[in-house]
């Protein structure tokens, strides 16, 4: 094993590491009697200076630095490494959109274990990095739990309210029961193959069919669990409390970095069996979680007050939308499935970027009325908003359309002739079109309550920070341009879809 | 590019208008109203630089190629007068909310995206593109009668946009089935128009993609966003819902469902054509029972849209040329029937109940004749476009659907003749009973006359409907011209 190599692969990932601990080391250390606002200063700007680092060096690596090409890492690491550009892109992804989450988590401090926080949000980043390439099932499963275990203790940083201290305990509760089926059926795997490399698709495959009853079980384990995380019906009950009572960056992280590791996991552990016979019976499991998604999320969010809940059962309904192209088990419905989740992510990350720096100062939960009159106070802000909502919901020219119209197209393109209304995805595509129709509306209303009132809730006249504005500018106009002109990203996605 | 050019202007319109300070709304009438008449310009010059009968100054581009989207705009004689509508509507639309000071640059920049929306749909020759414009044009919609609207004007705004984006949820599957029925990999128009669809397929598909586009078309029994949006909208957004973005859906089920599965219009024709009569007549009927002048207006929208569908539905030269005439003339006849009560009207007598309406004949003389005549443009006198244009659809029907729908839209006619004149004696000439507490016998002074943006407004779309109702022929020849080609196509 050439450790030299591998050394350099996992280089962005040890940077990070290292500033990780400069920061809880100067935050214990040297800044032990410094103010509250000072000392998240400096953590915020060394895990920011570490993660960017980390994202040259990947920019590099997918440039072709590496010292091994991919199938020999891959091999050498039994298939714990697969950095491969497209992965090595959404590594780089996700650590970019750690960088973005940051300066929110630094503007309104909920505790006073400020590195820690810091420490936490990295330690999360760095599990969803390898969540995305590791193509060894126990690698990808200790990821998840780097990435979980993380989530949970931020989760339950918000120290002043109880509701936090509650929603966390939920979600320990929950994610770890669910971590617990995802073990017992990629156990089942293992027992069935062999190996826990799931690179090999080939012989995976072929050790896979001749028991397509185990598979099958294997596999309802593995979508149970994974349905936990990534918050799909009926395994959605823990995500509304967690993103009301979380910290609203952490929340911003689950709903955006977290989704985007699991939808690429979920593709990953499906792999083996795209082809096979065996997706007769998993088809309708993923098919009944992508109808009770869709149903639970978009009508549940009907109901919702909170934008944060909201935020939630939207988040639900879009995992259900994804499900569809995740159906079609077919190279263009991967790829439209991770354009999806990076289009979702940008959008929501950005509504929990203005929720953050408009609702944290609000000393309480930000209703939807508190948007009230909004436009008038910070136009700018309501303008991304806008952009954020909008794509969201899937109205052209957003990103968030061409996301939804590559979904369906994916979809009805893995059996485009049918003879009967329920063969192929038609079917399902026309379901979740009813469903968006329905999403309109509850979007309809933060846009109504932003826009259209004249009275002013709340007036608040300090400014929100370069950093955060950067961050909403940033991430505003990526939505935008990926909807004007999204052919680049779509050819870069299905380029190199190498799993 | 003189086309796309509509497209850019408007959009270009709504971002500097968008940006402009708040407090300026003096500055952002003059910046809306160059907007305007430059779109209206742009969409005149095509039709004077219009020769042939096919698509003209196309222009194209890659878009997203591995789906296959491109960016084709182009315009034959079925948009052009769209095109025209379109651009008068827009600088009318400006001319009659001259006064607006409330929030106005927000105003114009949703105005101009909607507009920016629709020239852009008349223009797409690709159905991902088409599709595109065609939902750019839906949220502005909701913000201009939300923000500015009437009573009830959030239930209304809402009640538009679910309907418009169920209708585009509906486009939005047939088109992916036109996508891959064809077997082309193209949503490029021309190409598909071009496709060999099976007959089942077109029978199944047909209904799904004209059902889409008939509900923003004000189709019965879909129609009924149409009067409470149009009643709750500011007048230029009303002006635009009645002159425009009802075409829209027709235009959509003309150009695509029609266009592109000739076999499956022929198969659901017969029920269409139903569903237009009642259209017409239900529209006029319950035009009739309205107590509010906005209402009127609003189902006599519903009720002309019949004859549009009506005109789709027979399936010929005659009756096509009429509906896509008669597409302009109630764009330009409903905006303006719209700005005469939303604006004209209203904003003097602030009523538009007819019970609170006392003899306006005597207090605003000049505004009653206006307004007279424009009722009768409405009806569709000779002399006006709307006359040739009924006249085209019913000739039309008469071709190749049975009497019986003949004689049912020739009563819808003479209801429209009914409420018309019934509610221009209720406005103008009808004593309200002494009950009301209107002072009735005080000697009340004249309201003030029309102002100059107001006359010009009127001046401009009223004078449009004489000169087409003149000379059609210089819309007609550009309309048969381009449909026969698609009726030629249907033939084969």
């Amino acid at each position: 094993m050439d450790y030299q190599a591998i050394f350099y692969a996992l280089l962005p990932d040890l940077i990070v590491v290292v500033a990780l601990f400069i920061a809880l080391g100067i935050d214990y250390g040297y800044l032990r009697k410094s103010s509250l606002a000072n000392r998240s200063v400096r953590a915020l700007q060394i895990s920011s200076v570490g993660l960017f680092v980390g994202m040259v060096l990947l920019v590099l690596q997918m440039k072709g630095s590496l010292p091994m090409d991919y199938a020999q890492l891959l091999a050498a690491t039994h298939g714990q490494l697969a950095l491969s550009p497209g992965t090595l892109a959404l590594k780089c992804l996700l650590f970019s959109m750690g960088l973005a989450v940051l300066p929110l988590a630094a503007r309104h401090m909920v505790t006073r274990h400020v590195s820690e926080y810091f420490a936490l949000l990295l330690l999360a980043t760095l599990g969803m990095g390898f969540m995305v390439t590791s193509r060894n099932l126990l690698g990808a499963f200790v990821a998840l739990e780097l990435v979980s275990l993380s989530l949970y203790a931020l989760t339950v940083l918000h120290q002043t309210s109880r509701t936090s201290a509650e929603a966390a305990l939920k979600y320990l509760t929950y994610g770890g029961v669910s971590s617990a089926f995802l073990l017992f059926g990629i156990s089942y795997l293992f027992g069935l193959t062999g190996t826990l490399d799931i690179s090999k698709t080939i012989p995976m495959s072929e050790a896979l069919t001749g028991a397509p009853m185990l598979v099958s079980v294997a596999y309802l384990f593995i979508l149970v669990g994974l349905g936990f995380k990534v918050a799909v019906a009926p395994f959605h009950l823990w995500s509304p409390d967690v993103y009301q009572s979380a910290p609203t960056p952490v929340a911003a992280w689950i709903a955006s970095g977290s989704k985007i590791a699991g939808v690429v996991l979920l593709l990953v552990l499906l792999i083996p069996v795209s082809t096979l016979s065996a997706n007769t019976t998993i088809i309708p499991m993923l098919a009944v979680l992508a109808v009770l998604s869709m149903a639970v999320g978009n009508l549940g969010a009907l109901r919702q007050t909170n934008l944060k809940r909201l935020l939630a059962y939207s988040a639900i309904a879009n995992a259900g939308y994804l499900l569809v192209a995740v159906l079609a088990f077919s190279e263009e419905g991967r790829a439209a499935a991770i354009y999806y989740a990076v289009v979702y992510a940008i959008a929501t990350l950005g509504t929990f970027a203005v929720v953050s720096v408009f609702g944290d100062r609000l000393g309480r939960e930000a209703q939807i009325d508190d948007f009230r009159g909004f436009w008038k106070n910070r136009p700018g802000l309501s303008m991304a908003l806008l952009i954020f909502i909008l794509s969201l919901a899937g109205i052209p020219p957003l990103a968030g359309f061409v996301g939804k119209f590559y979904l369906f197209y994916a979809a009805i393109q893995s059996q485009p002739q049918i003879s009967y209304w329920s063969e192929g995805l038609y079917w399902l595509v026309a379901l979740a079109l009813v469903f968006s129709v329905v999403a309109l509306y509850y979007y309809m209303k933060v846009l109504k309550a932003v826009f259209v009132s004249e009275d002013i809730a709340e007036s608040r006249e300090d400014s929100i920070g370069w950093p955060s504005s950067v961050v909403i500018l940033i991430l505003s106009l990526i939505t935008l341009v990926l909807g004007v002109w999204p052919g680049p990203l779509i050819e870069y996605i299905r380029g190199c879809l190498i799993f | 590019m003189i086309a796309l050019s509509t497209v850019l202007i408007s959009f270009v319109g709504a971002m500097v208008c968008g940006l402009m300070p708040p407090d300026s709304h003096r500055r952002v009438r003059w910046v809306a109203l160059l907007t305007a008449v430059l779109g209206l310009t742009m969409a005149f010059l095509c039709a004077l630089e219009y020769q042939g009968t096919g698509f003209e100054d196309e222009f194209s581009s890659t878009w997203i190629p591995w789906i296959g989207v491109s960016f084709i705009t182009g315009y034959d004689g079925i948009s052009l007068p769209l095109l025209l509508v379109t651009g008068l509507v827009a600088v009318s639309g400006v001319l009659f909310t001259w006064n607006l000071d409330h929030r106005a640059n927000q105003f114009y920049a949703f105005y101009f995206a909607l507009i920016g929306g629709v020239y852009g749909v008349f223009l797409s020759l690709d159905l991902f593109l088409l599709f595109v414009f065609y939902e750019i044009a839906i949220v502005p919609k909701y913000f201009l009668i939300a923000i500015w609207g009437g009573d009830k004007r959030e239930y209304a705004a809402m009640k538009l946009v679910m309907y418009s984006f169920g209708g585009s949820a509906l486009v939005l599957l047939g088109m992916l089935a036109l996508y891959f029925g064809s077997g082309l990999n193209t949503f490029g128009l021309e190409q598909l128009m071009s496709a060999d669809f099976s007959g089942a397929f077109q029978a199944v598909v047909f209904p799904i993609l004209f059902l889409g586009f008939a509900i923003l078309a004000g189709m019965w029994p879909f129609h009924t966003w149409a009067p409470t949006g149009h009643a709750a909208a500011p007048t230029a957004a009303s002006m635009l819902l009645a002159g425009v973005v009802m075409k829209l859906g027709a235009y959509g089920c003309l150009r695509i469902a029609v266009g592109l599965l000739p076999e499956g219009a022929v198969v659901w024709a017969p029920i269409i054509a139903i569903f237009a009569v009642v259209n017409i007549i239900y529209g006029a009927l319950v035009a009739l029972r309205q107590e509010d002048f906005k209402f009127v207006i609003g189902y006599s929208s519903v009720s002309h849209m019949g004859f549009v569908l009506l005109g789709i539905a027979t399936l010929n030269l005659t009756g096509m040329t009429g509906a896509v005439l008669q597409m302009f003339s109630h764009g330009v006849i409903g905006a303006l029937l719209f700005a005469m009560v939303g604006t004209v009207i209203y904003s003097r007598t602030k009523t538009r109940m007819f019970d609170e309406l006392h003899r306006l004949i005597d207090r605003m003389p000049g505004i009653a004749w206006v307004f007279i005549i424009v009722g009768l443009a409405s009806m569709g006198l000779p002399g006006f476009s709307g006359f040739v244009s009924e006249l085209y659809v019913l000739l039309g029907a008469w071709e190749s659907l049975s009497g019986w729908i003949v004689a049912l839209a020739g009563l819808g006619v003479l209801a429209t003749f009914g409420y018309t004149l019934v509610k221009i004696h209720e406005a103008f000439f009808q004593r309200v009973a002494e009950d009301s507490g209107n002072n009735i016998g005080v000697e009340q002074p004249d309201y003030p006359p029309m102002t100059l943006p107001e006359k010009m407004g009127v001046g401009l779309l009223l004078g449009a409907s004489i000169l087409i109702g003149i000379c059609p022929w210089l819309l007609t020849n550009h309309i048969s011209g381009s449909l026969q080609l698609l009726i030629d196509r249907m033939a084969n």
